[in-house]
């Protein structure tokens, strides 16, 4: 059987390639010729761990093209546009629906089409597709662990039509094949379930910064706390109890905007909405309060060495980033930045080849994003470099013990 | 949001200060070059024959700092406000009706409602006293008014100041050193538990400074970032005044609360500033004439 996909950008490539790596033969199409080649060529247009090999190893099953046609004979056609978002982290659907356009006139007539896009809740139902079967499905990629969460996905929440009539075939066997629960439920519950699991995992992040926060000035440590937390049931082992600076990346944020709007246009109570946002962007600037702290109201022509740009680890992708904010508030010191992936032009920003490059005469090093490279260098490797003693380190990837043996002034979240 | 219309520093041309005789306006005169002090002897604003003798002195493209305000140890009754009000009134009028380079209003955190915690420039303004809801109308008057004349306007809140020349001998640092030199004994409500802000008068002119060299617009809280109980306000004016001096605690009748900043906009706006410490500014203040 052959599923299709319209619309290869991170989601797109990224799902297609799972999908041939489940047995299935694949049609990537995309307007965008380039692009298509590129894969053809194993050129990936994004950066997630294994994708690459994954790609190689299922390449018999995959082709690439900007022929609209040869969806036709797809049985289902999965439409997996990322939807972009604006500086105020707001959903532009209109490349979406350009897409939709473009491909419904050339599906076959047993097909099923299939929107995969980040959409708002109500989007599906107001399509236009003539009598073509359509669903909606939840997509859950994580930036940084996207192949494994397409491989081996916890569930897929399918929205329909009418939720008790059964999946057509092809689409059925298509989910099948990932060995997971399929929950089919309504269009508009659907897409606010993708919705629902970004707000659990929000307030996870806005509580666990806010009581992190509160670590630091009482003198206790999260990092004790965060284990029992994960013994408790009713939070779990994989609870979202890591402090950090902030939402970042622009799903999340999107998915808070959206329900802002919703929430305006009906009436309800989203006030704790504002109270995540506020306490996410207060987290954003932690580094920079440590750094005022520590280094810039008491040192003359300071130089600041920056490890990370990206805003998590294993992505390339800088939006929304705590480390591009820092930046932006730095503009009158030199900066050195190093990042083994993203890359930022920013005015007065000297980017590294080496992590150790960009502490070369630095009076404080911030580590901004926690990459795992991050941690293999050690304080007696920083000091070498590096004349001041100051490092601020929010995510703890570094010996902070040895760091303060070596004299310097540590400073992580949700601890001493 | 700030915006700093200079992204390097420029001299702001020549600022008048209106209330150059208050404790911060003295201040900011002392340290401005190219300066136009007017004190109410001078225009006195709470006339409306201030506005034609105001409008005669300034000039288009000079910076306004407008400092001029009846403080809450001058009444806090309607009246007071009142009269406050026409002081905005009458300034809002020549806003409007000159080309200002700058305009820069002196506003109060007590235009924060009083449960806001940690204060910052997105909290709400909620006044609940009439002094703080005079400078958020006042505030509003001038925002209004510079829009039409499209003038870039900056607006501080301040929290409480210190230092020398300071005529309110309000609760805190300023009436503590003055205590603990001349009567050896400070006297506190409770145990001095309540933690403040307490901004040396000194740092808030070298910001305003700032602001006038940057062509700053926006809102900005002027706070050091770190609360301190009166208790260690206490401690710490004892020990610039040497000797032995007495703090003395009382029976506490209402509830203790506390209030912080969050100067992050602060420090994205000048990353360089430092502000004076506690000791440093109060050692400072006794130097001069209490």
């Amino acid at each position: 059987m052959t599923i299709g996909f319209a619309g290869l950008s991170h989601l797109g490539t990224v799902t297609s390639i799972a999908t041939a790596a489940k047995g299935f033969d694949v049609v990537g199409f995309d307007p965008d010729a380039q692009r298509c080649a590129d894969l053809t060529n194993q050129k990936l247009p994004v950066s997630e761990p294994q994708l690459s090999e994954l790609l190689m190893a299922n390449r018999s099953r995959l082709r690439f093209t900007q022929d609209v046609g040869a969806l036709t004979k797809c049985r289902v056609v999965v439409v997996s546009l990322d939807v972009p978002t604006d500086a105020s982290n707001r959903s532009d659907l209109t490349p979406l629906r350009k897409l939709i356009d473009h491909i419904v006139p050339a599906l076959g007539p047993e097909t099923t089409l299939v929107i995969l896009s980040q959409v708002t809740p109500g989007f599906t139902r107001s399509l236009k597709v003539g009598g073509v079967n359509l669903y909606y499905q939840v997509e859950t990629l994580i930036f940084g662990r996207a192949v494994e969460r397409a491989l081996q996905p916890e569930r897929f929440i399918v929205g329909c039509a009418n939720p008790s009539t059964p999946l057509p075939a092809a689409y059925a066997e298509w989910l099948r094949a990932f060995g997971c629960p399929v929950l089919p439920m309504r269009y508009e519950s659907a897409e606010l379930a993708k919705i629902s699991i970004n707000f659990f995992l929000v307030s996870s992040v806005a509580t666990t910064n806010t009581l992190a926060e509160l670590c630091e000035a009482i003198g206790a440590d999260w990092s004790e706390i965060a284990p029992a937390l994960r013994l408790d049931k009713r939070i779990g082992p994989h609870a979202y109890l890591g402090p950090g600076l902030g939402i970042a990346g622009g799903n999340l944020e999107r998915d808070l905007i959206t329900v802002q709007i919703l929430a305006e246009q009906h009436g309800t109570d989203v006030g704790i909405v504002s109270a995540w946002l506020t306490n996410s962007w207060y987290r954003r600037d932690w580094v920079l309060r440590w750094l005022h702290e520590a280094v810039l109201s008491k040192t003359d022509r300071p130089v600041i060495a920056v490890w990370g740009l990206a805003y998590k680890q294993d992505t390339a992708s800088t939006k929304n980033s705590p480390a591009l904010a820092l930046l932006e508030s730095l503009g009158q010191f030199p900066v050195y930045a190093y990042d083994p992936q993203a890359k930022a032009a920013v005015t007065g920003v000297t980017q590294c080849p080496t992590a150790l490059d960009a502490c070369e005469g630095a009076t404080a090093l911030v580590v901004m994003t926690p990459w795992r490279e991050f941690s293999s260098y050690s304080a007696a490797q920083i000091r070498e470099r590096m004349p001041g003693r100051v490092v601020i380190d929010p995510f703890g990837m570094l010996d902070g013990r040895a760091l303060i043996t070596e004299g310097f002034s540590y400073y992580r979240l949700g601890g001493q | 949001m700030i915006k700093h219309y200079h992204s390097q520093p420029q001299s702001p041309g020549r600022v008048v200060v209106l209330g150059a005789r208050g404790f911060l306006g003295s201040t900011l005169v002392r340290r401005l070059n190219n300066v136009v002090p007017l004190g109410s002897a001078e225009v006195n604003l709470l006339e409306p024959a201030s506005v034609e003798k105001l409008r005669g002195i300034v000039r288009d493209g000079d910076a306004l700092v407008f400092a001029s305000a009846l403080t809450p140890d001058k009444g806090k009754d309607t009246r007071t406000t009142m009269k406050n009000l026409a002081m905005g009134e009458h300034v809002a009028a020549v806003v409007e009706a000159v080309k200002f380079a700058h305009v820069i209003y002196i506003s109060s955190d007590t235009v924060y409602e009083d449960d806001a915690n940690p204060v910052r420039e997105s909290s709400c303004a909620s006044p609940t006293t009439l002094y703080g809801l005079m400078h958020l109308m006042r505030e509003r008057m001038i925002w209004v008014a510079a829009q039409k004349s499209a003038a870039p306007v900056m607006v501080l809140r301040l929290c409480a100041m210190y230092g020398a020349g300071d005529t309110h001998n309000s609760y805190g640092p300023n009436r503590f050193l003055r205590a603990a030199l001349k009567d050896r004994q400070i006297s506190l409500f409770g145990q001095g538990e309540e933690q403040r802000d307490h901004l040396y008068v000194a740092d808030c002119a070298r910001l305003i400074d700032l602001c006038l060299q940057h062509r700053t617009a926006g809102t900005l809280n002027i706070a050091t970032g770190h609360a301190v109980s009166f208790m260690d306000v206490a401690k710490t004016a004892a020990a610039v005044a040497g000797g032995e001096v007495q703090i003395k605690g009382q029976t506490r009748s209402g509830s203790v609360t506390h209030r912080h900043f969050d100067i992050t906009e602060t420090i994205k706006a000048f990353p360089s500033f430092r502000f004076t410490p506690l000791r440093t500014g109060l050692t400072e203040a006794a130097k001069q004439p209490q």
